[in-house]
């Protein structure tokens, strides 16, 4: 049997995270011989897909090798411990690490086309967007939120003056998306207007009445209250959002990946690389680099693996925590706190179709201000997104629910709780319970929209940066993996043949 | 909350996800090569890297599109085929009749299938190359046959081959594989991928195999079994979005189908 240093290699990904192995695809056809390996025995690395079990040695390795992994303080919740596996069938779940929904102007799916990989992904809709707002005298603690003029008009919750200040916020986006080419003086109004927070710039630029700030934020999918969302990060997201909507069909802007999310795009694309002649090592990570005299044109980086080879190569391509640690000590990374839990009722209240015509969503997204948790409204909202039994994450008749809260630690996983509490009273009936939940922090970089990540180059080692830890796919990961490409590429390839193949085989397209 | 479905809907179609598993060179990639194009090619070189086919398989009631991948080529670090078996509906597991090793190599792989894949998931356990035996020689090739049984898996099968019936290389019987089969509840087949002997039945049995209830959720039995039409008549494509549409979409803002 040939060994893996037999080979010279030119490239090596360690870590199959959705960079790293949107990477393998943009190699898969380049000729170059990658070797991909890494230290987990499953693939998708911080957006791997878990199944009960694996959760659970997942949880371990977290917990004991600290520093190892984006992750930290991760446990199991069950609620009757008596019981440790709650009768519940391990492979009959599919968890996701990485719940992100995909806007359908995110460059991700044009990448996903052209690279013709998309074929083997099931994509559904991301569907209603919920908030939740405690009332007297309705019985639904839930609010659709309008996110369409139709929306706005068949409204039966916010008060006409609302109605009017939306409608005129709402036209007023749509305006500038189609109207690039305003007055100088125009311009410079609204940028210095958008230096505000999201509520200040709704209320002076368009009288939004308060009521409406929440509303607009969570279509921003901003994870910082109101206040403290800076407009110009919101308007522009809260635009794309509106602009989504009817991209891929009617009634719905934002897609989600079956059978798990990230980790299936993390599996295409390193298939894709396993068709094109790349080498697949897991359970072997990188121990150690030696990278040897840096100047020369034609060196060489060695490389230990934890298998106990050694190889060399000419490139190394990972993020922090899939290659030996740089001497400097680890930039700070920003905190969340999340949480995966199954309940035992398929909430279908939360996935009505939204237009006619279109898909049953598989996903919603419900939001809870700190205000409506009892908190001071300056604190940031808890996110959850609700997936469907549709998405094959859990068996019919349960859902799983995806929580995110910027406050890291004890507090946020305490806030998501309640907010899980909360949309069990609202959503299901009196007998649905959480049957398992994931607790755990994770590290990466917040998206503030004003810096633009880069690469880490040393030599012939590249390290992506940390994870993004935006709620929706951030497409900044596509310029990383681009500018990656590149470098391994020698800056030989041209821009255009980036993630551009044609199909390996014929298919009809009537289908 | 869905609509029925009108009377003049095409046959619903269906996704199905399929591994395939076994020794290196038991024809697996031959066997996939036979149902797809209906083709074969002598000595075939080894699959580099992994591969990926798709064809549909049309019953009565509906159409099964197989996604098939193969796993080829990579079995010496075992790290395709974790990724491969995940979420699969259905798995071929292959031997060759002539190599008793290829059948050990099945089980471990039958095994494995059982406690890491989906619950639920259909497998068939398949002896490959039975041109190369009495049973399978027919009458549709002689000389060529013979040719292939020395081209094929140099090294081999040479010396097992001269202490048995010239013309017949069966070293596993149908009756131990079958019964191994039966215990583990598998379906089986022996095929020649080179012939085409019941290699298009193979697939077959397993479209019908797959139960409508993981055609619809996706995910096998597991603890949803009889209550997969809470959904209200959902399947698979009611929830799926189409990439393909966005065209289309674009053009007179929504109405995809």
């Amino acid at each position: 049997m040939e060994s893996l240093s037999d080979t010279q290699w030119d490239v090596t990904i360690s870590g199959t995270g959705i960079a790293q192995s949107l990477l393998a695809l943009a190699l898969s056809r380049s000729g170059k011989k990658v070797l991909h390996v890494d230290k987990s025995p499953y693939y998708g690395g911080p957006e791997a897909a878990l199944s009960l079990q694996e959760a659970e040695e997942w949880v371990t390795k977290v917990n004991q090798e600290t520093s190892q992994y984006p992750f930290e303080d991760a446990t199991i919740f069950l609620p009757s411990p008596s019981e440790p596996n709650s009768g519940l069938s391990s492979r009959a779940y599919t968890l996701s690490l990485s719940p992100q929904l995909i806007y359908s102007r995110s460059e991700l799916l044009p990448t996903l086309v052209s690279s013709k990989v998309y074929r083997q992904l099931e994509f559904q809709a991301v569907g209603s967007w919920w908030i939740h707002k405690p009332t007297t005298g309705r019985d639904k603690d839930l609010y659709r939120v309008p996110s369409s003029r139709e929306d706005v008009f068949a409204d039966d919750f916010i008060s006409m003056k609302s109605k009017r200040t939306l409608m005129r916020f709402l036209r007023n986006l749509s305006q500038s998306q189609a109207n690039q080419e305003s007055a100088e003086e125009e311009k410079s109004a609204l940028e210095e207007a958008l230096t505000k927070s999201l509520s200040e710039y709704l209320t002076t630029k368009f009288q939004v009445t308060p009521e409406l700030y929440d509303p607009l934020l969570s279509l921003s999918l901003s994870q910082s209250s109101p206040q403290r969302t800076v407009a110009s990060y919101a308007v522009p997201r809260i635009q794309r959002h509106l602009t989504s909507i009817g991209l891929f069909g009617p009634g719905f802007g934002s897609v989600l990946v079956k059978w798990g999310g990230g980790s299936e795009i993390s599996q295409v694309g390193c298939r894709a690389l396993a068709v094109g002649g790349g080498v697949y090592v897991l359970n072997s990570g990188v121990e150690s680099l030696n990278q040897g005299e840096q100047d020369t044109k034609n060196s060489r980086v060695q490389l230990r693996l934890i298998s106990g080879e050694t190889i060399t190569t000419k490139y190394v391509v990972g993020s922090d925590w899939d290659l030996p640690v740089l001497s400097q000590s680890p930039c700070d990374h920003d905190r969340v706190s999340r949480s995966i839990t199954i309940v035992s009722s398929s909430l279908d209240d939360l996935f009505p179709v939204t237009a006619e015509g279109g898909p049953i969503p598989a996903g919603a997204v419900v939001v809870f201000p700190a205000l409506s948790l009892g908190l001071a409204d300056e604190l940031p909202p808890v996110y959850i997104f609700v997936h469907s039994s549709e998405t094959a994450e859990c068996p019919s008749g349960e859902s799983v629910l995806y929580g995110s809260v910027s406050i890291p630690g004890q507090q946020g996983q305490s806030l998501i709780e309640g907010a899980i509490g909360k949309l069990l009273q609202s959503s299901a009936g009196p007998d649905a319970r959480v049957l398992w939940s994931l607790r755990y922090t994770q590290l990466g970089r917040a998206v503030d929209g004003d810096t633009r990540p880069a690469n880490v180059v040393s030599g012939n080692v590249i390290r992506f940066p940390p994870p993004s830890l935006d709620l929706s796919f951030d497409d900044s990961i596509i310029d990383l993996v681009k500018d990656a490409w590149n470098v391994v590429m020698d800056n030989e390839a041209s821009p255009e043949e980036f993630m551009s193949f044609t199909d390996r085989e014929s298919y009809d397209d009537e289908e | 909350m869905s609509e029925p479905t009108s009377v003049n809907t095409p046959k619903p179609s269906s996704s199905v996800k399929l591994v395939l598993l076994g020794e290196a060179a038991v024809g697996k990639s031959s066997l996939v090569l036979r149902f797809v194009n209906n083709d074969f090619q002598e000595n075939k070189e080894p699959t580099i890297g992994a591969a990926f086919l798709t064809q549909k398989c049309s019953l009565p009631t509906r159409t099964i599109k197989f996604e098939i991948w193969d796993t080829a080529g990579q079995e010496r670090f075992a790290s395709l085929a974790p990724m491969y078996y995940r979420n699969a509906q259905a798995a071929l597991v292959v031997y060759d009749v002539t190599k008793p090793s290829s059948l050990t190599k099945a089980k471990h792989w039958v095994a494995e299938l059982q406690r890491q894949a989906s619950p639920g998931i259909v497998i068939a356990l398949v002896g490959n190359k039975l041109d190369l035996t009495n049973d399978g020689s027919g009458d549709i090739q002689t000389d060529a046959e013979r040719e292939s049984a020395e081209g094929d898996d140099v090294g081999n099968n040479q010396e097992e081959q001269e202490d048995s019936i010239p013309g017949d290389a069966r070293k596993v019987s149908t009756r131990e594989a079958s019964t191994y089969a039966e215990e583990e509840g598998l379906l089986f087949f022996e095929t020649s991928a080179k012939t085409g002997l019941n290699v298009v039945d193979v697939f077959t049995a397993i479209a019908n195999a797959i139960p409508e209830s993981s055609l619809k959720s996706g995910r096998g039995a597991g603890a949803g079994t009889g209550q997969t039409t809470l959904g209200g008549g959902r399947s698979t494509d009611d929830s799926r979005v189409n990439l393909g549409d966005r065209g289309a979409a674009t053009a007179k803002e929504g109405c995809a189908c």
